[in-house]
């Protein structure tokens, strides 16, 4: 295995008397792509709303690079290194593609009003992260659109220019939520591709939730299982594939709709 | 300094004005300028890995990929180099692309990113001749890092080691080179079978070059956007051959999407459009004013009118009257400058059409906007040009005059045959399909065609495609064909009729066009094929034909017609990379449809 890069220890995350998370413990390898499968509402978003501050556990730990981040706040994680991107698209909406990604700079900035006033340090400064934007519009093609309004944007582009966004940031982890969700075909096949590329390309580490199997049969290096609130598996996708606790978490997640309907009618 | 192969071209204006931008590509947002010293070098250093890699004369090279500099640099390399340079289409399917590499012997393919590396790939075990994969983004190539793959820079490493070691071999190659021999290959696009390689020398190319800029003068100040396949040689005339022996500057776009963007930066003062192009940028303008408002719709409406009376005057050379000719002022005031900037088409000198037959209803659109399309005709057996219609002599619905040393003859049947000093040398491994072409010395373009009064060329149709209706009636049905897709609403139309008792066209909408359409008006659709089969969009197009129908003869109408339920594609083999209709690929697949236009 390689250096640990995210490290998370026996996780419980409860709201009331509803267990998101039961002792959730999850290493993952410097430069690895990391996904993260079940059934709906097993805590997977849950999982990367603890890792980037948004939701706080109750129990265990969460150290990024050896250092704890458990109890930081969601800016602060930002600024370490981790990036992400939503289920939902989060963009400004009435923004261009350019000024969206700009952004997601925001965290790299460094001017502060007094610098601010050396009007040389910051353009200086404004044409290094220009710079920086140019080369993911030119990484995930999106140079058509640069000045386009985001709401203008298909759906599927929308969600390339968020994991665009998450780029900008230069993060060292980049947490994915479901990424091809509501996508067709070809959408979902170039985000696949992009998101490979960034893993390859770039070496970021990627945790990735992602419904379409066969992309995360594809692509990811490990696959981790969860179901309700638990990890029930974790390892490379063929064995993953083939472990029958999975399959009936999957089989059962079917017979429970089926049985629903039924005692509906 | 020898002025007679193409390398020398490059060379001549390396040494006369190195510092002058010779080609400008637009790299993360920002156009960044290459010197034709800048040029020249990427050319040498290109040539020389090629050659450390053991690329002998006469060998072939591959050069499969979208428009960019090491584009043209690998081109001129192999060249330089004595070897063969072929294109392939960068929308190739693998097999399709298999077929070019693998005929052509191509000992190298230069490839532009990932995705042509993956056919290449896939097709590998039946390409034995291949030697290395030359990759110039090497984005998303990381884990494909074997002994066949190399990357652009690391082959031109090798030259400037090569370079360094021995720097008389690049003008001893340059010495060597003879223009009577073979630069390079274009494999002509294939409607009826397999693509053959035409064979061009390099005197060819200068033979062309002399005649077309006599016509068509072209300067060192001259600028153009480089968007249509390189490997089809009418683009290579414009953004290498061209710009190469004028001396002026090419423009890259970043991406096919951002071309319109492109042109509307750089304001090319030369450019190439095929119908298509023309066609789409039409029902653009059509579209866009269908939803302006009363009062500019109004302008547009009124100046157009203006517009296409000095239009009709000017082509009968005859002077317009001073008070059209004011109005015509203001309308360049108020219209056909805004348009001809919208369309980045301001600062256009030389405009052309070609490639295929252009129905005139779009060139009078044009001219009566202030952008003489001027439409040419040739082949890519004769290295692009032939005919050409004159700035100051244009006759709509021809392709205008032989050029200075072209010799054209019509045969019995009407077909167009060629002689001039730019026919090719001929096809590659195929010396029968050579003979046919060139029996008597003559080029036999497979085309009909027929002399106006004032002595342009009019081409018919191609000589296989007349069809012949049952009534016994000769009908050219591009010329049907090309009046429908003049309709926004239409993309693709074939027109059927051969043997038959009257003619039925199937017809592939505009899926943006027609779905904006279908919008506005509240008509629920989820794909192209539910959008095709609704019975209002087929009114629709059946009223759009009816109106085309009122310009034909009663016998050239069409009577019947059918939608198409998926658009037609390259990849289904339905289309060439060209964008040609396979006829014969159509008849087949929905021969069910044609049979149905016929009964009852």
């Amino acid at each position: 295995m390689k250096k640990p890069h995210l490290q998370i220890e026996t996780l419980h995350l409860r709201f009331g008397g509803i267990e998101a998370l039961r002792e959730v413990s999850l290493t993952v390898g410097e430069g690895e792509l990391l996904a993260i499968i079940g059934p709906n509402g097993s805590g997977k978003t849950s999982l990367l709303n603890c890792i980037n501050g948004v939701y706080r556990p109750q129990e265990g730990k969460i150290l990024f690079e050896e250092e704890e981040i458990t109890h930081q706040k969601p800016d602060h994680i930002a600024r370490m290194g981790i990036g992400r991107t939503f289920q939902n698209v989060e963009l400004f909406r009435n923004m261009t593609v350019l000024d969206n990604l700009l952004l997601g700079r925001h965290v790299r900035f460094r001017s502060d009003i007094l610098r601010d006033g050396f009007l040389g340090y910051r353009n200086r400064e404004e044409l290094d992260h220009r710079r920086k934007v140019e080369e993911i519009i030119d990484f995930l093609e999106m140079e058509q659109w640069r000045k386009t309004l985001v709401r203008n944007l298909p759906y599927g582009v929308q969600k390339r220019v968020e994991l665009g966004r998450a780029l900008a940031q230069e993060p060292r982890l980049l947490l994915v939520d479901e990424p091809t969700s509501g996508m067709n075909q070809e959408e979902t096949e170039d985000i696949a591709r992009f998101i490979l590329d960034i893993h390859e390309e770039v070496g970021t580490t990627i945790v990735l939730i992602e419904h379409d199997m066969g992309v995360v049969m594809d692509i990811s290096d490990r696959i981790c299982v969860l179901n309700f609130g638990k990890k029930i598996a974790d390892g490379p996708p063929p064995e993953v594939q083939g472990d029958p606790e999975v399959v009936k978490a999957y089989l059962g997640e079917e017979m429970q709709k089926v049985e629903g309907k039924e005692s509906r009618s | 300094m020898r002025e007679d192969t193409i390398p020398h071209l490059l060379w001549r204006n390396v040494k006369r004005s190195s510092d002058r931008v010779a080609l400008r590509q637009k790299d993360f947002g920002v156009w960044q300028e290459i010197s034709w010293n800048e040029y020249g070098r990427h050319v040498r250093h290109f040539c020389l890995g090629l050659l450390s890699l053991g690329l002998k004369r006469g060998e072939h090279v591959s050069i499969f990929g979208e428009n960019n500099p090491e584009w043209l640099y690998a081109d001129l390399a192999t060249q330089s180099a004595g070897a063969v340079s072929v294109g392939v289409y960068p929308t190739n399917p693998p097999k399709e692309a298999k077929y070019v590499i693998g005929h052509s012997e191509s000992v190298f393919v230069v490839c532009d990113d990932q995705e042509q590396v993956d056919k290449v790939l896939e097709q590998k075990a039946d390409l034995p001749a291949l030697r290395k994969v030359i990759v110039i983004d090497m984005k998303g190539l990381r884990r494909y890092k074997g002994p066949l793959i190399l990357s652009f820079e690391e082959v031109e490493q090798l030259g400037r080691e090569l370079d360094q070691k021995d720097s008389g071999l690049y003008g001893q190659l340059l010495f060597n080179l003879r223009p009577e021999e073979v630069a390079l290959m274009v494999y002509t696009s294939g409607t009826t079978g397999p693509p053959k390689g035409a064979m061009i020398s390099h005197a060819n190319v200068l033979n062309m070059l002399k005649a077309m800029t006599q016509v068509l003068p072209q300067y060192e100040t001259d600028e153009t956007v480089s968007y249509l396949p390189l490997c089809h040689v009418a683009e290579r005339m414009m953004s290498v051959f061209v710009p190469l022996y004028v001396g002026s500057t090419v423009n890259f776009a970043e991406s096919l999407e951002t071309v319109q963007m492109a042109m509307r930066e750089i304001l090319p003062t030369v450019f190439l459009g095929v119908p298509r192009i023309w066609e789409k940028m039409l029902s653009g303008v059509i579209i866009r004013m269908k939803d302006a408002s009363w009062l500019k719709r109004k302008i547009f409406e009124g100046f157009f009118q203006v517009g296409q009376r000095v239009t009709r005057l000017n082509l009968d050379k005859k002077p317009a009257p001073l008070g059209l000719c004011l109005l015509h002022g203001l309308g360049d005031l108020f219209l056909y400058r805004a348009l001809k900037l919208e369309l980045g088409l301001l600062r256009t000198r030389v405009v052309l059409s070609g490639a295929a037959p252009i129905s005139p209803e779009v060139l009078k659109f044009f001219h009566s906007v202030g952008i003489p399309v001027l439409e040419g005709y040739g082949m890519t057996e004769q290295t692009g040009v032939a005919c050409a219609n004159r700035p100051d002599d244009v006759r709509l619905g021809t392709v205008g005059k032989p050029l200075p040393g072209v010799e054209i003859q019509l045969a019995e049947d009407g077909e167009i045959l060629i002689r001039c000093p730019h026919n090719f040398v001929g096809y590659y491994r195929d010396p029968e399909a050579t003979a046919r072409i060139l029996e008597g010395g003559w080029l036999h373009s497979g085309d009909v065609g027929e002399w106006d009064s004032a002595g342009s060329l009019k081409i018919t149709d191609r000589k296989k495609e007349i069809i012949i209706t049952s009534g016994g009636k000769n009908i050219a049905p591009s010329e049907i064909e090309n009046r429908l897709k003049v309709s926004p609403y239409i993309t693709q139309a074939i027109v059927i009729g051969d043997r038959r008792k009257y003619l039925t066209a199937l017809i592939q909408i505009d899926y943006e066009n027609v779905g904006k359409w279908a919008q506005e008006r509240n008509i629920p659709y989820t794909t192209f094929k539910s959008l095709a089969q609704n019975p209002q969009v087929y009114e629709l197009i059946r009223r759009e034909v009816e109106e085309a129908n009122r310009d034909f003869s009663s016998v050239e109408t069409v009577k019947k017609l059918t939608l198409l339920e998926k658009e037609l594609d390259h990849d289904d083999d339905e289309l060439t990379a060209t964008l040609k209709v396979r006829r014969k690929a159509i008849n087949e697949r929905f021969g069910h449809l044609i049979e149905a236009m016929y009964k009852g």
